[in-house]
Order: C-alpha cells, then structure tokens, then sequence
C-alpha cells in the first residue's frame, strides 16, 4: 500500500474532529444571513438574536470571526460532567456519553471558551474522565480474547486509540488459539 | 505469523532449528550434521531446520522432541510470572516465540499441541498488559523523555519477543497520537 504506515492502522484523531464537525450545534448568530444551500443542507436564516442550529464546522468559522456565540451543548457543563465523573470512579461499566464528546468538547473549548461557564473547571473534569475510562480499558486488554470484545459506552476517540493494538494482540490470539471455536471453555 | 506462504514472519518464524530423531538410515546426507559421517544413521539425533523439519516428521522419517523454548523449565518460569521471563532470548535475534510455538503446535498431535497452545494464549495474555502500559508510558514521556522506571521494566522491555515488539510500536504511536491531539489548540480562522 502506498499509503503511510501512521495512516493505516487507524483513522486520525484530527480526521475525527472533522467528522464531529458535521454535527449540528446552537448558536446565536450576531450578524444576519438568509437561508442558504450546502453540500450537506440548507442551515438558517440567522436571525440575531434568535437561536439556530449549524455544524460545528461553520459554527466555530463564525465564532473565530467573532460573528456568533456558541451555546454549548447540555452536557458540557460542570454539573453534568461532575455526575459523570462520579458515576465513572463509582462503577465497573464506562457510563454513556455522547459519542464524539471529546471531539466536540476541545473544538467548543478550544474556539469557545469564552461562551462557557468556568472553562478551566471543565477542562479539568474531562482530562479527569478521560483517565479514568482510560484506566478501564485498560481493564479490557485482561479480558481480551480471540473471538470477541465488548466494551459498551466506548466513545469514538477512545476506541479509536486502543484500536491498533486491540486488534493486532486479537490476531495474535486468533493464531494461538488453536480451537477457534468454542471447546476448550476458556 | 500468518499462515500466509507470503509471510516474513512466518519465514523468519521457521528458521528455527528443532531436534529430531532419524527413524531410518538416509544415505549420503550425513553432511547436513555438518559430521564427517557419510549417512544418517537410524537413532542419530540432528538439529533440523523446522522448514525441512516437516517433510520429515510428516513422512515419518524422523522424531522430534519438544524444543528448548518450550521445555517444562521455561513453562515453569512461564507459569510463576510470565512477565520475568525473556522471551527474545529464548529464540535468538529476531525469532519469533509465538510463531515457532504456533509451528509446534501444528506439528502436535490433539494432547500436548492444546497444552503448548494454553502456554502461548496465556502468556500472551500475561504479558500483554505489560506492554501495552510500558507502550503508553514511553508515549507520555513525549520525544527524548527520560529513562523508564527501575530496572524490572528495562529487563522486560529488552525480553520483548518481536510480536510484542509490533504491539509495544502500535499502542505507543497510538497514544502520541491521540496526546497530540489533546493538546495542539487551532484557533486560527481557515
């Protein structure tokens, strides 16, 4: 393959912030613009100071020009993220968020801190959740077998970090195994 | 590793030598024990490449004993902590553990080739964590980080088998790659 190696095990993480930018987000507008036609939809009218939702992509365009104030999605506040936080050091299972959330979050805090209430807080809470559902997938390499893995509530860019090896190490086992059907009970 | 006929792996997994047996008396073939012998004599004992092993385990000219690697002592020492043990030293420069235990396995019969094949799973299984947590620690310390902690771990990182080495490269790339993400900020408008 003429592709390079960094490409081929996996998809970027910068590749998926561009596929969580397609995801629509509120915003209000503070310039006015009509209705008009994209590739993937028509987004508008923008009507200040009336809400309305577009992709991320051009929400943060927006932003960056200083044209518009981006609502940040309900999860994306203390409160919420604390609760999560509490529930993910309290239990085994990795507790549901939305699946693009880390994407989604370092776009609005990187672009939109500003429009957040206490952005240093939340940033701290993330890093804290992302350690501790780190912490348990790597769990889930002890229980790794040949034939199967289920790790329910894995978001996007944490599957998309342990992929690599999680699929070579079962290919490993795959081999190793030598009933590769059920049998020896393991 | 693959059974793939085109696999390096696979190539470099057979050039391993196994003892064998000679059920039966081949002429003129005495200079592959590098000897002065002419023949090989029935009960001579000859370390054979596994490539050329096969032909004659399968034909039934020859034995074979289980190879040192897989010997009860290294299953021991295996079964007390599979993480002490090094495996690159137990196959040479570049060999392949689990690629030669998978050959042996395929030359087993049903017994003893499960009972090699649990040895394999489990101390892949052992030692993977290992590596994996070892791959992401060297990710965090980011380019030219210090050493790694104590000496345990440098012994375990130089005992990696080539396979574990691929995972080790893998899961470390991964997560510099993930860490960079986390922590470039673009706030310039496009």
């Amino acid at each position: 393959m003429a592709l390079p190696i960094s490409l081929r095990s996996s998809v970027t993480p910068p590749e998926l912030e561009l596929i969580a930018s397609e995801q629509l987000i509120e915003i209000i507008p503070l310039i006015s613009m009509d209705k008009t036609a994209f590739i993937s939809g028509a987004y508008g009218p923008l009507r200040p100071p009336a809400k309305c939702k577009l992709p991320i992509w051009m929400a943060t365009n927006l932003k960056l020009k200083k044209k518009c104030h981006i609502v940040p999605p309900d999860w994306l506040s203390v409160d919420f993220l604390q609760d999560r936080l509490t529930r993910e050091t309290s239990q085994l299972e990795f507790c549901a968020m939305p699946f693009r959330f880390a994407e989604i979050a370092k776009i609005v805090l990187d672009v939109a801190s500003d429009d957040l209430e206490n952005p240093d807080k939340i940033r701290s809470l993330l890093k804290d959740l992302r350690e501790a559902r780190q912490a348990k997938s790597r769990e889930g390499i002890t229980k790794l077998d040949h034939s199967e893995l289920s790790l329910p509530n894995l978001c996007s860019m944490e599957i998309n970090e342990i992929r690599p090896f999680f699929i070579r190490s079962m290919g490993v086992l795959t081999q190793l195994t030598r009933h590769p059907a059920p049998a020896d009970g393991a | 590793m693959d059974e793939d006929y085109y696999s390096i792996d696979s190539i470099l997994a057979e050039n391993q030598k196994i003892q064998c047996t000679f059920k039966v008396e081949i002429p003129d073939m005495g200079h592959l024990d590098g000897g002065s012998e002419r023949d090989i004599k029935p009960l001579s004992k000859m370390q054979i490449p596994l490539w050329m092993a096969y032909i004659l385990i399968y034909s039934d000219y020859a034995d074979f004993s289980i190879p040192a690697p897989f010997n009860a002592r290294v299953r021991n020492a295996l079964n007390a902590e599979a993480r002490s043990v090094r495996l690159s030293g137990l196959v040479g420069q570049g060999g392949s553990w689990y690629g030669f235990g998978k050959m042996i396995v395929r030359l087993l019969d049903d017994a003893p080739a499960d009972e090699i094949s649990k040895v394999l799973t489990k101390t892949f299984r052992d030692r993977l964590l290992e590596v994996i947590d070892q791959a992401q620690h060297f990710a965090a310390l980011g380019a030219g980080g210090g050493s790694a902690s104590g000496d345990g771990a440098q012994m375990f990182r130089e005992g990696l088998e080539s396979m574990e080495r691929e995972l080790f490269v893998l899961a470390q790339e991964s997560a510099k790659r993930t860490k960079r993400w986390y922590e470039t900020t673009d706030k310039s408008v496009k």
